[in-house]
């Protein structure tokens, strides 16, 4: 009978000593290397860093010549088929790397007040932007039921009308914060988490309100009556300046560079004009050979020869695209003056008095955006004077509306969404299709990616990449 | 009525007759087993008389006797000794193991040995014998075709690659499937962790999964213990089934013995696609050496110019087999085995060295493995017992093969031409250590020369292991025993990956050091009780508890753009990324099992485990899961013994278990960011512009999460006629796995990627049938065969409210295996747009091609059944072994063939190669809902495989799906044994001679081109069904000697 006391009592023991200690012992399920809340100046740098690492990877080294400002690429859905890859991580990264992390950082904004109205405001222009190339891309996409899967786990699609007045929406809030902004114990922003413009709020504003011009052009297209709120956006500060360019800059050490230049490097050799991969498309041939445009030098090496043509690479018989663009520490641009200059002047024409005078407009995009090649821009390996850039433009005749649809796809080089959008928008240049095309004209639109069409029924049905969108009006 | 008289009647005699005469002394002793274990409920029987009695949970017994009786020690499985009692009062006996025994002792859960007979739960033993006839690299390899209910996949040919397990198919959506395995009573690790990106598909190089370091020379047994019941008391993780892995150790009275057992053998590729030699590399017709394409010109030796690697002008001539047969070398693998064992009623211990040296088929291609192992008991006293068991590991692996894609350094079976001949790429750099003898296009883009990639690039790693246990047994009182047990698994993962500068597609040169760690440890602490609480009725009481703790570790420094070439070293790197991760575990569990037995021919187990897991919520972290069930051996009970019914059993049992999840699934978090993701890999790097990021995790984590929850039952039947020579073994399983907890994919309009819930439910059933037959048995000739088959259904039987399919693994093109309700795992792809009336592909009108449809599912990646077919014959000193496994069903998708055909590098590919033809198996749309034959032609051949099959661009992979079945020569070994007139007088005790051969023949499949087992992802993941650019699979034959001193 001992020997079951003994046993009962060294059981009791143990399995009580055991289970005091599991509350403390199991108590280790935090990560050691995550943090759980963080700060906006930490996660805004991912949100730029993370945008910029795939918009110039991926859509600037795959959709290049969609819109045919570069000549052929790799792995290009310029025939008609969009892979899932392409259509699954512009996606993945606009909604989830993006947006998420956007909608994190501005509900932490409101939480804390008007004391944060500053990067909550930036938080708001950049969703704005963020949706604007969502519905450019897909036409229709998630935006009055996107980013709160509590509410809406199978988020609605909205067509591109709603999207886009959404987006005039977010920039009118973003520009709303920015105004009431309160200076008393703001939340300071680090200049180097704000990609952009280093903290500088007015500069945001500036930024806001020129997005909101971009996205109403679009729903002015589209058809949409939208003429005073393009006034509304005239009366307000518009981008005039080179120095309000929203940009990215690229140091141009490894892990910080253009990716235009690195798929070259790492899988050719040293540049490009050694290596060939980026030509200059037909449509740049055609607008700026022999036409005197400093541009043409600027951007095109060997510019003697014929350019290589339509969905066909360079080789040592072609121009090529210079060192001078490919390069390194080419910095990544949403948006900049002349874009602005250029929708004025479209808009002078089209009978909007506040926009001013179409020529002067005209001539300021043009000369903004020479400016910004030869001067401006961060890192400019070849210059072109004041005296000749004021030469080209002063002697560049009144424009029409064509000649202004060719300086917008003309200043929108190297922008992979805006110079598609601008091509779909203005019908000008009129691109031919590549040789061996599956569809009946240049691509229209991305396809849904299969992992939200396997995991939202509410995606619409795949339409041919060569049907219009909305707001091409066709 | 009247078998349970007489036994009562029995009962009542042999009380009686132990009244009446008492016997005048008592004999005491331990039985042992010839390993040297106790044998508890050995039946110790004075012959003549129905005294008896049966040894206690050491193996220790006393009974009365006379001297010049004679004492009958008998234990099922084991041959029965005879001893007559003479003046020593202690008799200690060594029962030696029957081969031709009718049942068998197993070891299960938690090192408890038990007769089979007792079980109510289906297992699968396989002995030392059958893993060393034909010995594998990876131990798992060797139980392929052998055991009833388990699948083995290995990813191909890479040395040291891994090979995954599954047991009685797949129930998890997470990836949960992998069998526990415990060497000598410890858990230990068998995880495989990826290299390159988490899905398998960029950067991928399949390295070994844990348990491949088991070393088969030292392994006594293997037992597979398949349904939930035998696994209960291990708790959570050993829901997928656990294989118990039992040493050897040192035996007693056999006095110092050293045995020798080393293997020579050679490897060649096992299967080598059926290239085609009559075009050449190009396009259009027009001549290319480095297209990458054999669409060139038919060749006929006419000269050209830009000759592959060579540049030269000249005759164009082809290559035998597209030269695969110079590109892959002669594999060799040597293992050889030094063991020293003794043993005494003091002591036993087991020293053993393996060297494992492995050359590959793929140039380059290393493993050199030394295993030491060291095994030692020490019996202190009467009660105080204690083991010590250690295995120290290290491996080296050189030039492991790259596979998937995104990577440089992938050189697959599709990477041949005709047209190049692999000898011209040799030598592959210059005395400045530039690349040379590069393949290059007409247009001069070049591709690497393979050798380059080989032996420039370093594909390494570097891995130490040691796992062991300490246990302690200590006995109090007779019928008790109290057991501490402290295992530890510690691994030490070293991985070099790099491309050295001048590298296409690197050219700055990069490299990837790895360093991960795992270290795992358990302890139990276990009390038993075992008593016979009648002569008819035995108890056996286990309560123990459990504590379990899993760390791992890891730092990666990335390098990019070397400055230095051959130096890969963070501070010669332009860009160093640098990332480290951590994951914490811990369980503690407090388990028990009691277990009566009647008559050792009915024995009811009940056990149950609680569980408290530190990755679930603190207010839900616990979970208890019982288990029941019964054996019964109705031939004992019904005496229906008989000349041609040996043994009769019916088996039942019903179990539930608990799962946790990983670790930190439970919080928000924002992880700092290392990289931002760049497509082709370019990446940019944070700090950026001097800021450092931080991203918030893709995942919704749960609110309430639960542990999952998996039930089964289990009936099973045991039969065995004619003294054992036939025999099945039949068992019928219903496994209900549900409350799953899984990282959901939601939409990502969301903001967020996936959401972790408890979903799902699914449920397995399936049949298992074992037989086992002595077909002949001839004076000194014996044939044995066994057949193994079994049958296991999946069902996905739902998931989540408006969650249609959940994502298991991607592959590439659209193509995913997926979890649909009402369906097994699915193979996802792109197929043909069709007419739905007719299946046939609706043809473009412009281009005469195929075109894409939506995406559909193909059917289970998983297999109907799966068989083995184990022979052996032996005659006097001689013995032939020859396994067959079979897989039948389920479908895989084959990048390889799809790039073998789509290059045009394959004979089908010379069909209509010469101008245009028409897909007649294409129809037209008339636009009114009727179709007409299809009369707009393609191109040309090219045209047709290139562009048609893939869909005209829409990625297709309809035409490379294929039915999985295959059928192959498993293993063959023949040898023969010296006996012991031919080894005469000398220290020679043994001497076995033989030759084996390993996956010798393809006997049926429906795959062309390549090895139907071929698989993508590795043992962790569940992609079944994907294979892209795999390292192709070996055939291997050579010859063993085993030596006995």
């Amino acid at each position: 009978m001992k020997k079951i006391y003994s046993i009962i009592i060294l059981s009791a023991v143990f399995t009580l000593s055991s289970i005091y200690s599991c509350s403390d012992n199991l108590d280790i399920n935090t990560d050691p290397l995550a943090a759980t809340s963080a700060d906006p100046n930490a996660v805004l740098p991912f949100v730029f860093g993370e945008y910029t690492a795939r918009k110039v990877s991926e859509l600037g080294t795959r959709i290049c010549d969609v819109s045919q400002y570069i000549s052929n690429t790799y792995n290009s859905p310029n025939r008609g088929a969009v892979s899932g890859t392409l259509s699954g991580n512009t996606w993945g990264v606009w909604y989830v790397g993006m947006l998420g992390n956007l909608s994190l950082v501005k509900a932490d904004a409101a939480a804390a007040g008007s004391s944060s109205n500053n990067v909550n405001g930036i938080a708001t222009a950049l969703m704005a932007n963020t949706f604007l190339e969502l519905t450019a891309l897909w036409e229709d996409v998630p935006f009055t039921e996107a980013l709160d899967g509590v509410n809406f786990p199978q988020p609605k699609f909205d067509d591109q009308e709603t999207v886009l007045n959404g987006v005039v929406d977010l920039c009118d809030e973003a520009m709303a914060l920015i105004d009431s902004h309160n200076t008393d114990g703001e939340f300071q922003i680090t200049p180097a988490s704000d990609m952009y413009y280093g903290g500088d709020i007015a500069k945001w504003r500036i930024f806001a309100n020129s997005l909101k011009l971009r996205a109403l052009m679009m729903l002015r297209s589209g058809g949409a009556n939208v003429d005073a709120k393009i006034n509304e956006t005239l009366d307000q500060p518009l981008m005039t300046s080179n120095d309000q360019t929203a940009y990215v800059n690229y140091v141009g050490t490894p892990g910080a560079q253009n990716a235009m230049l690195t798929i070259v490097t790492a899988f050719f050799g040293p540049d490009n004009e050694s290596q060939n991969v980026f030509g200059p498309g037909d449509p740049i041939d055609e607008l700026l050979s022999g036409s005197g445009d400093p541009r043409w030098d600027l951007w095109v090496a060997r510019n003697d020869l014929d350019a290589p043509g339509n969905d066909i690479f360079p080789d040592p018989e072609t121009s090529v695209l210079s060192n001078n663009i490919i390069r390194a520490d080419l910095p990544d641009v949403l948006m900049s003056p002349d874009e602005i200059d250029l929708y004025k002047a479209e808009l002078a024409l089209a009978g909007f008095a506040k926009a001013g005078s179409a020529d002067t407009n005209y001539r300021n995009g043009v000369r903004n955006s020479i400016k910004w090649w030869g001067q401006d821009i961060p890192g400019v390996l070849a210059t072109v004077s004041d005296a000749d850039i004021d030469a080209y433009v002063n002697g560049l005749a009144a424009p029409t509306a064509n000649d202004i649809y060719n300086e917008q796809f003309l200043a929108a080089f190297n922008r992979p969404i805006l110079a598609w959008n601008h091509v779909r928008r203005n019908k000008i240049p009129v691109l031919d299709p590549p040789p061996a095309t599956s569809i009946s004209t240049i691509l229209k639109r991305f396809t849904y990616p299969p992992d939200e069409i396997g995991n939202n029924p509410n995606t619409p049905a795949n339409k041919q990449t060569d049907v219009p969108m909305w707001f091409e009006n066709l | 009525m009247k078998t349970k008289f007489s036994g009562i009647l029995t009962l009542l005699l042999a009380f009686v007759v132990q009244l009446s005469f008492a016997q005048d002394k008592t004999i005491s002793g331990t039985v042992l087993d010839d390993t040297g274990l106790p044998l508890p409920g050995t039946t110790v029987l004075v012959k003549g008389t129905s005294n008896g009695t049966s040894t206690d949970f050491d193996g220790n017994y006393s009974i009365q006797a006379n001297t010049g009786d004679v004492l009958v020690y008998s234990f099922v499985g084991y041959s029965s000794k005879e001893v007559t009692v003479g003046g020593s009062n202690t008799i200690n006996v060594t029962l030696v193991e029957d081969a031709e025994a009718l049942e068998e002792v197993v070891v299960t859960a938690l090192g408890i040995k038990k007769e089979q007979r007792q079980l109510a739960y289906g297992t699968s033993q396989v002995k030392a014998a059958e893993l060393t006839r034909a010995r594998e690299a990876n131990i798992t390899n060797s139980l392929q075709g052998k055991v009833t209910g388990v699948q083995i996949t290995n990813s191909g040919g890479n040395l040291g690659g891994s090979s995954k397990v599954i047991i009685r198919g797949v129930s998890s959506l997470s990836g949960r499937n992998n069998p526990l395995w415990i060497v000598d009573g410890v858990m230990i690790n068998d995880s495989q962790t990826v290299s390159g990106d988490a899905n398998r598909i960029t950067g991928n190089r399949d390295f070994a999964n844990g348990a491949s370091v088991i070393n088969p020379d030292d392994v006594e047994s293997i037992n597979v213990l398949k349904g939930a019941a035998a696994t209960a008391l291990y708790g959570s993780r050993a829901s997928a089934g656990a294989i118990v892995v039992t040493t050897k150790r040192g035996k007693e009275g056999a006095g110092p013995t050293v045995s020798i057992n080393s293997s020579f053998r050679f490897d060649n590729l096992f299967r080598t696609p059926d290239y085609q030699q009559e075009y050449a590399g190009g396009t259009a017709g027009r001549f290319n050496a480095g297209w990458g394409a054999d669409w060139g010109p038919r060749i006929a030796g006419q000269t050209e110019e830009n000759l592959a690697i060579t540049g030269a002008t000249g005759p164009l001539t082809a290559v035998k087999d597209n030269g695969v047969g110079h590109y892959f070398q002669t594999g060799q693998t040597a293992i050889n085995n030094f063991a020293i064992s003794d043993g005494s009623e003091k002591y036993d211990y087991r020293l053993s060295v393996t060297n494992l040296d492995q050359q590959g088929v793929l140039p380059g291609a290393e493993l050199d493995r030394i295993t030491v192992s060291l095994n030692s008991g020490v019996r202190h006293s009467e009660k105080l017992e204690s083991r010590f068991n250690v295995q120290y590991t290290k491996t080296k692996t050189r030039g492991t093969g790259a596979s998937g894609a995104n990577d440089p350094n992938i050189f697959s079976l599709s990477s041949f031409s005709s047209t190049v001949d692999p000898r011209n790429y040799i030598p592959w750099k210059d005395a400045s250590g530039n690349q040379i003898n590069k393949l290059s296009d007409n247009q001069g883009i070049e591709s690497n020369n393979p050798y380059w990639l080989r032996y420039e690039n370093s594909n390494n790693r570097d891995d130490d292991r040691v796992f062991g246990n300490f246990e302690i047994t200590y006995k109090p009182w007779k019928d008790f025993a109290f057991t501490g047990r402290v295992g530890a698994d510690m691994l030490d993962d070293r991985r070099l990956i790099e491309n050295s500068k001048g590298t296409v597609g690197r050219l700055q040169g990069d490299f990837v050091s790895d360093e991960i760690r795992r270290f795992e440890v358990t302890s139990d602490f276990i009390a038993n009780y075992n008593k016979n609480l009648s002569e008819d009725l035995n108890l056996n009481v286990v309560v123990g508890s459990q504590y379990n703790q899993r760390i791992f570790q890891r730092q990666t420094i990335t390098g990019v753009n070397l400055l230095i070439p051959e130096l890969f070293s963070p501070s010669n790197a332009a860009q160093v990324i640098a990332e480290r991760d951590y994951a914490e575990s811990r369980v503690i569990g407090l388990y028990g099992s009691a277990e009566l037995d009647y008559k050792n021919f009915l024995t009811l187990t009940v056990t149950g485990r609680n569980d408290w897991s530190s990755t679930l919520p603190k207010d839900n972290n616990n979970y208890f899961y019982p288990s029941v069930g019964a054996a019964f051996v109705f031939t004992d009970a019904f005496n229906l013994e008989s000349n041609w019914l040996s043994f009769g059993k019916l088996r039942a049992s019903w179990a539930q278990v608990g799962n946790d999840t990983a670790p930190y699934q439970l919080d928000f978090r924002f992880l700092p960011e290392v990289t931002a993701d760049g497509q082709y890999g370019l990446d940019l790097n944070f700090p950026m512009n001097g800021a450092l990021a931080y991203r918030a995790t893709t995942t919704i984590p749960p609110e309430g999460l639960r542990p999952e929850q998996q039930t089964s039952y289990e009936v099973g039947l045991e039969m065995k006629f004619f003294q054992g020579r036939l025999g099945f073994d039949f068992s019928y399983f219903n496994t209900r796995n549900e409350d799953q907890i899984l990282n959901v994919p939601i939409p990502e309009s969301t903001g967020f990627g996936f959401n972790t819930q408890n979903v799902g439910r699914v449920d397995n059933k399936g049949f298992e049938i074992a037989l086992d037959a002595i077909p002949v048995q001839a004076g000194d000739f014996t044939w044995r065969t066994n057949i193994n088959w079994s049958k296991v259904e999946q069902e996905v039987v739902s998931l989540t409210s408006g969650v249609e399919r959940i994502t298991i693994a991607s592959g590439f093109s659209s193509v995913q295996v997926i979890a649909e309700p009402g369906k097994p795992f699915q193979l996802s792809a792109i197929p043909y747009l069709k007419d739905e009336a007719t299946g046939r592909p609706i043809i473009d009108p412009s281009t005469g091609r195929r075109q894409a449809g939506a995406v559909q599912s193909f059917g289970s990646v998983l297999p109907d059944w799966t068989a083995g077919w184990v022979n052996n014959f032996s005659y006097k000193g001689f013995n032939l072994s020859a396994t067959i496994d079979a897989k039948w069903g389920g479908v895989m998708k084959s990048s390889t063939v799809e790039d073998l055909q789509q290059q045009g590098l394959v004979t089908e590919t010379l069909r209509n190669r010469e101008g245009s033809f028409i897909d007649t198996a294409g129809v037209l749309d008339n636009g009114d809902g009727t179709f007409r034959e299809n009369d707009v032609p393609v191109l040309n051949a090219e045209d047709f495989w290139a562009n048609s099959l893939d869909g005209n661009g829409g990625n297709v992979s309809e035409p490379y799906i294929f039915d999985a079945s295959f059928v192959k020569f498993r293993e063959l070994a023949i040898s023969y044994t010296f006996n012991n007139r031919q080894l005469g007088e000398g220290f020679l005790q043994g001497l076995t001679v033989g030759i084996e051969g390993r996956n010798l023949a393809l006997l049926y499949s429906k795959v062309p081109h390549i090895d139907p087992e071929a698989s993508l992802f590795g043992s962790g993941a569940d992609g079944f069904g994907v294979e892209r650019a795999s390292v192709p699979s070996t055939r291997s034959v050579g010859f063993n000697v085993r030596l006995t001193f």
